[in-house]
């Protein structure tokens, strides 16, 4: 396979191509980061495990009652508006503002709201399911690639679901050539801003041979990460699933135009169950 | 030779001693997909238990909490809900800077060595004043960066339309630099090159790394002294009509208003600001000192906090040690969370809020006279020296200006 996806890369000159197949150790920043993010999934108020819903808020959400909008047992009637980008809860206890990207609590539940101000998503979290939070296939030093980023041939913003299932304002950052399969793979990469000030990351919403046969079906994220010089690393082990693998309360993005891999790519996260059960079928509209 | 016997055997159990405990300075490293973020970390175990700074250059600031535990060291930084989790192995400590963001965990990895970074040598043709140009994705926007050479060798800062980034320190090799600023929330790297001179205009080019991957192409050019940056009292306008008008809690739960006795008659700087804003860490001090200094003559000062977890208890909790910390003696209000769209709903007489801090004087008739979005910094040396001036003329004029005739005595 190894083989191949070289000699594929050396017949069309490309200036991708794979690593050394040095160790196949899991490098300690690789560890570290799925470390903290399996233990985020296990005990965070905001993990997508124990998330019960998401929504717009739209007109309003109203939140408690079995006839509300999101019931939620043992939460007396609630409303919940947007104005002016401020995502307020009004309640028999007064109004309390639910700060983006910040956690409020209501009874045994936790509110987050997100998002661009005019389009904020609420998001209700309950008990940490406490499932199985994440696994990986082993680590591949074989599909670790670097390269050049080609220009997008039509730059532009562009409206995806982020991660977390949430709309985000994307700028079209390029595409990338990678020797998987028996063809080379061109792969669209958008940068997707974190929320954090001036920081962003380069994503690549990808599918391959693996979905719903050992990965999330509706595919998987994987960072572009900029080494300078013009260079970047794309490594398929850091490739992780949407918040929507975790909990169906969140909506998958669809899948991004172009993204298929036509091969096996046996490296990252793994599905474990308990999200939506297909993925979504409706393409993107550019 | 029993003597030197004896000394060898306690340099050795010194030695160890030393190498098994991080009590220490040391030359750490966040590293970042573009390169190497340099900073200090200093670590002490005094009488009241562990303590340690975190330093850029010459510069530092305590971490909030200091654990070790066997081969295990924390350094939390709690304004920024951040850590420093790292294991300790003879001269190294290896592990992450770790937060929390909307999205998940955001994992820095960190490492360190025994020791302090070298000072760098004169930067030469570098220090200056440059007029830059960030390259985005959509358009290009200006900034100004300044360098020096500090106690601590390169310093400087970048300084956009609405303040500065903070103090930066960092290395020069030949016509190369690397500048840093990591003060637990805000993980910045400037990187950059000379070019020109020999009847070539001097120019500087590189990369702006912010956090663990987003890097933005800049270019920057020599300044001629002509402006480059909007000047910060043009960002944001008022209703200038009418008093200014806001009505909040402060931290003991009492709702304050502008028709507040204490701010009858008087002139009132509004410092609108959050605990989690290092710029507006920068400014508290300025405030103090500028109502230390006018507050007999006339001038009152009133905080409006715009906090994180829109958790009264908790932003409560932390705008009183912000108050602790900088010994704020005015009036501090708990307005709401740290979103400028918020922020500016809940001051609707305010037009184009988009920075923290903004500070609004009014005058005695409690109308708004100018308002300045953001703030320079001491790192931005006379940049802040100015601002710091042209506060203090502002205050004077406004205590000069007559009291309204409804309020005179």
């Amino acid at each position: 396979m190894t083989h191949r996806r070289i000699a594929a890369a050396a017949l069309l000159g490309l200036a991708w191509f794979t690593g050394p197949l040095r160790s196949q150790a899991l490098p300690p920043d690789i560890a570290e980061e799925r470390s903290a993010h399996t233990e985020w999934l296990a005990s965070a108020a905001n993990s997508p495990l124990a998330a019960v819903a998401q929504q717009p808020v739209g007109p309003g959400v109203t939140l408690g009652p079995p006839g509300a909008d999101l019931p939620l047992e043992g939460v007396a009637e609630h409303r919940v508006t947007e104005r002016n980008g401020m995502v307020t809860l009004k309640g028999p206890e007064g109004s309390r503002v639910i700060p983006p990207g910040r956690s409020l609590v209501l009874g045994a539940c936790v509110l987050t709201s997100a998002g661009a101000a005019g389009r904020r998503v609420l998001t209700v979290y309950g008990k940490n399911r406490k499932a199985k939070t994440a696994e990986y296939y082993p680590y591949d030093r074989g599909l670790v690639f670097t390269g050049p980023l080609h220009p997008p041939t039509q730059p532009g913003r562009v409206r995806v679901l982020a991660l977390d299932g949430i709309e985000s304002d994307a700028t079209e950052a390029g595409t990338v050539v990678v020797p998987l399969g028996d063809r080379p793979v061109r792969l669209r990469v958008r940068r997707i801003p974190t929320g954090n000030e001036d920081e962003a990351e380069l994503e690549i919403f990808f599918r391959d041979d693996t979905n719903a046969a050992g990965t999330y079906p509706a595919g998987r994220f994987v960072s572009l990460i900029p080494l300078g010089a013009g260079r970047y690393r794309l490594d398929f082990n850091r490739a992780r699933n949407p918040f929507c693998a975790y909990s169906s309360a969140f909506p998958c993005p669809a899948p991004w135009r172009g993204n298929t891999i036509e091969a096996k790519v046996e490296a990252g996260e793994r599905y474990l169950g308990g999200g939506l059960a297909a993925p979504p079928t409706v393409p993107e509209s550019r | 030779m029993r003597g030197t016997a004896a000394a060898t055997v306690l340099a050795l159990a010194l030695l160890a001693c030393r190498s098994s405990s991080p009590a220490d300075e040391w030359r750490a490293v966040l590293d970042l997909a573009g390169g190497e973020l340099r900073f200090g970390v200093a670590l002490e175990n005094g009488d009241s238990g562990w303590r340690g700074e975190l330093c850029n250059g010459a510069k530092c600031q305590p971490f909030s909490a200091v654990t070790v535990g066997g081969d295990s060291v924390l350094l939390e930084m709690a304004d920024y809900a951040a850590a420093i989790t790292a294991r300790l192995q003879g001269d190294s400590l290896t592990g992450a800077y770790r937060n929390v963001g909307n999205r998940g965990p955001r994992v820095i990895p960190f490492r360190a060595a025994r020791g302090r970074w070298p000072t760098s040598p004169d930067p030469g043709r570098l220090v200056g004043r440059w007029d830059a140009t960030w390259m985005g994705d959509f358009g290009t926007s200006p900034r100004v960066i300044e360098l020096r050479h500090g106690d601590a060798g390169l310093e400087g800062t970048i300084i956009s339309n609405t303040g500065d980034y903070g103090h930066f320190a960092g290395q020069v090799q030949g016509d190369s630099f690397a500048l840093t600023h990591f003060d637990g929330s805000y993980v910045y790297l400037l990187t950059g090159e000379l070019g020109g001179g020999a009847g070539v205009p001097d120019t500087l080019r590189g990369l702006f790394h912010a956090g663990l991957r987003a890097q933005t192409p800049w270019i920057a050019v020599r300044s001629t002294g002509g402006p480059h940056l909007k000047p910060l009292t043009e960002n944001t306008q008022a209703d200038t009509a009418e008093p200014f008008h806001f009505a909040f809690p402060d931290l003991e739960g009492r709702v304050v208003t502008e028709r507040d006795p204490r701010f009858a008659g008087k002139v009132v700087v509004v410092d609108i600001f959050g605990t989690w804003c290092p710029t507006c860490h920068d400014a508290a001090p300025e405030l103090v000192k500028l109502y230390q200094a006018y507050r007999e003559q006339g001038l009152e000062i009133v905080g409006l906090a715009y906090e994180v977890s829109g958790d009264t208890g908790v932003d409560r909790r932390q705008v009183r040690r912000y108050r602790d910390k900088f010994r704020i003696p005015f009036t501090l209000l708990l307005a709401g969370v740290n979103d400028t769209e918020a922020a500016a709903a809940s001051l609707a007489q305010l037009q184009g809020f988009t920075s923290f801090p903004t500070t609004i004087f009014l005058g005695r008739d409690g109308k708004v006279r100018r308002i300045h979005a953001g703030f320079y910094g001491p790192a931005t040396g006379a940049q802040h020296a100015k601002q710091v001036r042209d506060w203090r003329q502002e205050v004077d004029r406004l205590l000069a200006e007559k009291r309204p005739a409804a309020l005179s005595p």
